[in-house]
């Protein structure tokens, strides 16, 4: 497409600057790349191009040539007869040394030499250059000059010696306003009697031939270039037929592999496209069965859990209310059935806790979660949270310490699900920290808010870190359990996380204890450019905690509740 | 006065347990298990209060609310297995004040019963304007010019929250707390849809509201006296 400019990095420039024509030559480079079509057309053409190039040129010489020849031939014969009839004329004649009579003799040859050699430039030159009483120097008529005739020739005539030799040789004969016309000349001996032998010119004019020449070869070149042309666009469509269909297909897959498993490609006619095309659809058709049969087989198998969790919740609910009230009364029973309502009562709670939790995973799996987002500063909220399990740390004589430098400002979250990841992770930290501090760090930068939650616990084997989040798995069976939770938190955490595009990640080293950190992007991109927080804290060799672990203890300077 | 409530639930076991923990508190219970007869038992006990399950034989919670409210502003608290899913907006469309997500204890299904059946706080003055609204307090009446617009309690009591105090910006959870009664993180939902109920009664533009006006990102106020 002939553009008048192009844009070169948010420039424009026109085609005087080196620039536009290196966009040229790349977006052609592009196109001679990426398009089989665009390819296949210029070998094409250049090819042909070629071959008619050779085949117009050989032509147009074999034609001028073969013109040129027959020209000749007939110039000579021609000129033969004229000057042979001449002859016979000079050899009849009586002239008795009169150089009138001479004269006259030869005067009366030249009409009828110009009528059968027809031509009127004719050239009669005297070999003897010795000025004679008795001998005229020649004659001359139609424009042909002594001048016009080449040196070569005279002396191939002059010292022939015989009249039955011919010569021939291309000459530019005067045209019309000074102009030059192609043309031949015939060089042979005529004798005079009594006198002796004069050189013959006669001139031919070509020009009709070469216009003809010109004519033959002007249609020649059109022709061709007309042929390239054809056969071109003939290359073009054709391509067309063939790649139009092909990137068809390269479309359909690239949408059936985007997940729109619905496309299907045209099947026109039975050719080997068709073919293709049919085996394409085929190949759709089964994936897409199979992957419905996947998705409908993991759809009745999250609806089933979530109809049982929600089948279990009515007797639940009864079940809550009657211990709850037994509960309350247990002061009135003995005490072995008071111990036994009290574990009644724990379990029960328990056990809904834990169908909760397995709703809360149905619906993840179910892909039925809806984030409620709101701004919220997640140092606040971590605030909130230390606070809210300030008790039960202090049961497990932990110290809860919020480090933090960053992460005030309100971020788009759902403060709910992320306050039920720290409360969550923090939980896991006082359980498993054995007792000694624990450091919550809230930091952020461009991108992101992130909050770690570390402890100096046990800490756990690589292995054991990998699967931390796989459902109900367990660190240790053998491990105390003393908050209760129902092996689904993490993996409920996880779940939150992804669905804010943040990501929780685990750092945990035996004896050294573990850190999770949870990354949020601060707009509805996915953090690429890392965490605020690192993932490993870098500390495994400190042995002794109470000694070589500054803990910087941050509280916000005002009281204020976000 | 003992307050009267009706169950409409039709696992009778659950019906029954609520029978026993309402009573425990001093409340008398009717009890319902066919959807279909449900509006019947409301207008044969005319209860104070009805806890309504939103999966019923015979015709759903959302349709029974639909037609009580029809008729009545009676508190509706609605019994729900799922808190995620649009039937709890649908029911608090329809009509119902309060939700109660099953699993609940007792403690906590008493206190929302409590919280609707207890008048909200009266503020000093009898008589309040919002907009071109007159607010009678004691009259539980809400006219504009002659004409009396018909709230139930729960909307009442959202107006008069707003109006008896103009000057003041109500986040959504200041309303939770006071009007439904809920000290922790609740369904934000709630107080939309209530709004939304308010302002079609209220409004004489429900598009362009000028009694309870939307700040944006803060909450609701009361619009500008006329």
């Amino acid at each position: 497409m002939p553009t008048a400019a192009v844009t070169v990095a948010g420039r424009s420039v026109t085609w005087r600057d080196g620039a536009w024509w290196r966009a040229r030559a790349e977006r052609i480079g592009t196109l001679w790349r990426r398009s089989l079509r665009f390819r296949t057309v210029v070998i094409t053409l250049v090819l042909t191009a070629l071959t008619i190039i050779i085949a117009c040129v050989w032509m147009a010489l074999a034609i001028q040539n073969d013109l040129f020849e027959s020209r000749k031939t007939q110039a000579l014969t021609d000129a033969r007869r004229a000057v042979d009839s001449a002859q016979s004329t000079l050899d009849n004649a009586v002239v008795q040394d009169d150089p009138v009579q001479v004269q006259n003799l030869l005067t009366s040859i030249q009409g009828p030499l110009s009528q059968q050699s027809a031509t009127d430039m004719t050239l009669a030159i005297r070999v003897d250059a010795t000025p004679s009483q008795l001998a005229p120097p020649g004659f001359r008529s139609g424009g042909l000059t002594e001048s016009m005739i080449s040196a070569e020739l005279r002396k191939h005539v002059r010292d022939s010696g015989s009249v039955d030799k011919q010569w021939a040789q291309s000459i530019a004969l005067p045209g019309p306003d000074d102009s030059v016309r192609p043309g031949i000349v015939v060089g042979q001996q005529i004798v005079v009697p009594d006198i002796g032998p004069y050189e013959l010119y006669l001139a031919y004019d070509l020009d009709d031939a070469s216009s003809t020449l010109s004519f033959v070869q002007a249609t020649l070149w059109i022709v061709g270039s007309a042929l390239v042309v054809l056969i071109g666009a003939i290359a073009w469509f054709t391509l067309r037929a063939v790649t139009t269909p092909i990137r068809e297909a390269a479309d359909t897959s690239a949408q059936l592999a985007a997940g729109d498993l619905g496309v299907r490609l045209r099947v026109r006619g039975e050719d080997e496209l068709a073919t293709l095309g049919r085996s394409f659809n085929a190949m759709a058709d089964s994936i897409q069965s199979q992957i419905n049969q996947l998705a409908e087989l993991s759809l009745v198998q999250q609806r089933f859990v979530s109809d049982v969790s929600h089948e279990l919740r009515t007797p639940l609910t009864t079940i809550r209310l009657a211990t709850d009230m037994l509960n309350d009364h247990r002061d009135e029973f003995d005490p072995t059935t008071a111990r036994a309502t009290e574990l009644l009562h724990a379990q029960v709670q328990r056990f809904e806790v834990l169908l909760t939790d397995l709703l809360e995973i149905s619906r993840y799996d179910a892909g039925s979660v809806q984030l409620e987002l709101e701004p919220t500063s997640l140092a606040r909220l971590a605030e909130d949270v230390i606070a809210s399990m300030q008790q039960l740390a202090e049961q497990h004589g932990s110290d809860v310490r919020l480090v933090a430098p960053g992460g005030y400002s309100p971020v788009d979250m759902d403060p709910r699900r992320i306050r039920r990841i720290v409360r969550n992770l923090l939980g896991n930290a006082i359980e498993h920290g054995e007792g000694k501090p624990i450091v919550v760090t809230v930091d952020s930068n461009q991108q992101a808010v992130a909050l770690a939650v570390r402890d100096y616990g046990m800490g756990m084997t690589e292995a054991d870190a990998e699967r931390v989040f796989d459902r109900f798995w367990r660190a240790d069976p053998s491990r105390k359990r003393t908050i209760g939770g129902t092996g689904l938190g993490l993996s409920i955490s996880l779940g939150d996380a992804t669905l804010h595009r943040g990501t929780l990640a685990v750092w945990s080293r035996p004896g050294y204890g573990s850190n999770f950190v949870l990354t949020l992007p601060r707009g509805s991109h996915p953090v690429e450019a890392g965490s605020p927080l690192p993932t490993d804290p870098g500390d495994e060799a400190t042995d002794d905690l109470g000694l070589t672990q500054p803990i910087i203890v941050s509280r916000p300077m005002d009281g204020g509740d976000a | 006065m003992t307050s009267r409530i009706l169950v409409v639930d039709d696992d009778t076991a659950l019906a029954e347990m609520i029978g026993i923990v309402l009573r425990t508190e001093g409340f008398e219970t009717f009890f319902c298990a066919d959807g279909a007869t449900a509006v019947q038992e409301w207008r044969a006990h005319r209860p104070d209060l009805i806890l309504l399950d939103l999966m019923l034989p015979g015709m759903d919670g959302i349709e029974i609310c639909t037609r009580i409210r029809a008729e009545s502003g009676v508190p509706i608290i609605m019994l729900t297995a799922r808190a995620d899913t649009a039937d709890v907006v649908r029911g608090l469309e329809s009509g119902a004040d309060d939700y109660i997500v099953k699993p609940f204890n007792p403690k906590e299904l008493v206190a929302r019963i409590r919280t609707r059946l207890r008048p909200g706080a009266q503020p000093e003055s009898e008589m309040l304007r919002i907009g071109d609204l007159q607010v009678d307090v004691a009259a539980h009446e809400v006219r504009r010019g002659q004409s009396s617009i018909a709230l139930t309690p729960l909307e009442f009591e959202l107006l008069v929250a707003l109006a008896s105090k103009p000057q003041q910006v109500f986040s959504r959870e200041m309303l939770l707390e006071q009007v439904w009664g809920y000290h922790y993180k609740a369904d934000t939902r709630l107080v939309n849809v209530h709004v939304q109920r308010l302002r079609a009664k209220v409004e004489l533009d429900p598009d362009n509201p000028k009694i309870v006006t939307t700040v944006r990102g803060v909450g609701y106020r009361a619009g500008a006296i006329v």
